[in-house]
């Protein structure tokens, strides 16, 4: 997924502007299961390629610390979002937001399907229910360009 | 006297229960690296070290019945600060496989249960879904500079297979619009498959393997069958 949009950027088969969000300070969230869990499963944690995406569609976003390796889980991984026990997921994403509220972040972006839902879920009961939280393909879909 | 029901009898214990698990949990040394790393440490008393020291005792039924292993989302941190190398989030995935299929929380195996017999975990006939695609695609041609878009279902020696979240055509249809408007604007050689184009995969979750793997040999199937090289897979 990394590769393929850094492909069609790389080669000019997609055009982006990088000025549509230049108002918005954003961030981004590593997905345990593309970072740390790709890096001890494959060899290859994707925490660079991400990265380089932002920097093509954002003039303005900053990383949360920690990161990477290091990063924090949202709480809505591993079938999180679908056990019923939602009190407890909600709780065990209060690192995170508190990360993401510490970057004054408006918007954040994620690759990852769970990690949009729980970021969906659980911002408003932390006080963010202002945090756009956006895709990264969509992210990307919203600064194309035609070419 | 209630407390006296708590007391574990040592010599009793089954230590050689998970003796086959090749997670390294015996070479736990107590640290607390994981506990300290661990944003789920403190719900209902759960800490990783303690279900690491269970699983060390041998004591089976505990682990199992226990809520701890469905709390954690296998991020991995706790495996990656532990000095020992013991596979924290493989021991838990292992201890969910345990559970009788009945018991596992929430729509979890359900959803599996429907996957497997109808192709997804919606149980969402092929009709109804090309028709969400259409539906979808309609809206997309409104849009300028996307007029001629059309969604390419089951393209034979396409470029590129997709797979579709369940939720993608269910609640969340719009969500279905950004891969489809990068593909358009890459002149991308794209398809999705009408049937088996389920993205998730939660005998993962559940610690099924056997049905993670009929799931995975779906897609593979899909891509045999289209002759398709390229996997998109964002699940």
């Amino acid at each position: 997924m990394f590769d393929l949009l850094i492909q069609y950027i790389k080669s000019g088969r997609i055009k982006l502007d990088k000025s549509k969000f230049r108002n918005v300070t954003a961030t981004y969230h590593d997905p345990c299961n593309y970072g740390r869990k790709a890096e001890k499963l494959f060899g290859h944690g994707f925490f660079d390629e991400p990265r380089w995406i932002m920097d093509q569609c954002l003039e303005n976003w900053i990383d949360l610390y920690p990161a990477k390796m290091h990063q924090f889980c949202c709480g809505g991984g591993g079938g999180t979002m679908t056990t019923g026990y939602n009190d407890e997921r909600i709780f065990y994403g209060r690192k995170k937001i508190a990360q993401i509220e510490a970057a004054g972040a408006q918007m954040l972006v994620v690759p990852c399907h769970s990690c949009h839902g729980q970021f969906n879920n659980i911002k408003e009961k932390y006080g963010m229910k202002d945090l756009e939280v956006k895709y990264l393909w969509e992210l990307v879909a919203d600064c194309l360009i035609e070419n | 006297m209630e407390q006296a029901c708590n007391v574990i009898n040592m010599d009793q214990l089954a230590h050689e229960r998970f003796a086959s698990w090749q997670f390294s949990q015996d070479f736990c040394v107590t640290c607390g690296l994981c506990s300290s790393s661990c944003p789920a440490s403190g719900i209902d008393g759960f800490d990783p070290r303690k279900l690491i020291r269970m699983v060390s005792l041998g004591l089976e039924n505990e682990v199992i019945e226990a809520r701890w292993p469905w709390i954690c989302t296998m991020c991995a941190k706790c495996e990656y600060v532990c000095p020992a190398g013991v596979n924290i989030p493989a021991v838990v995935r292992s201890i969910r496989g345990l559970r009788d299929r009945e018991k596992v929380p929430g729509i979890l195996h359900k959803g599996l249960a429907a996957a497997l017999e109808s192709g997804n975990n919606l149980s969402l006939p092929k009709e109804d879904f090309v028709f969400i695609l259409e539906d979808v695609a309609e809206e997309i041609r409104e849009e300028p500079g996307f007029e001629d878009f059309s969604v390419p279902v089951d393209k034979k020696g396409a470029n590129l297979l997709t797979t579709i979240h369940n939720k993608l055509v269910n609640t969340h249809t719009e969500d279905l619009k950004h891969w489809w408007k990068i593909f358009h604007a890459a002149k991308e050689d794209w398809t999705i498959p009408s049937d088996n184009w389920e993205g998730t995969n939660w005998g993962l979750f559940t610690g099924d393997d056997e049905s993670m793997k009929i799931m995975v040999s779906r897609i593979v199937g899909n891509m045999e069958n289209l002759n398709i090289q390229n996997l998109l897979w964002p699940e």
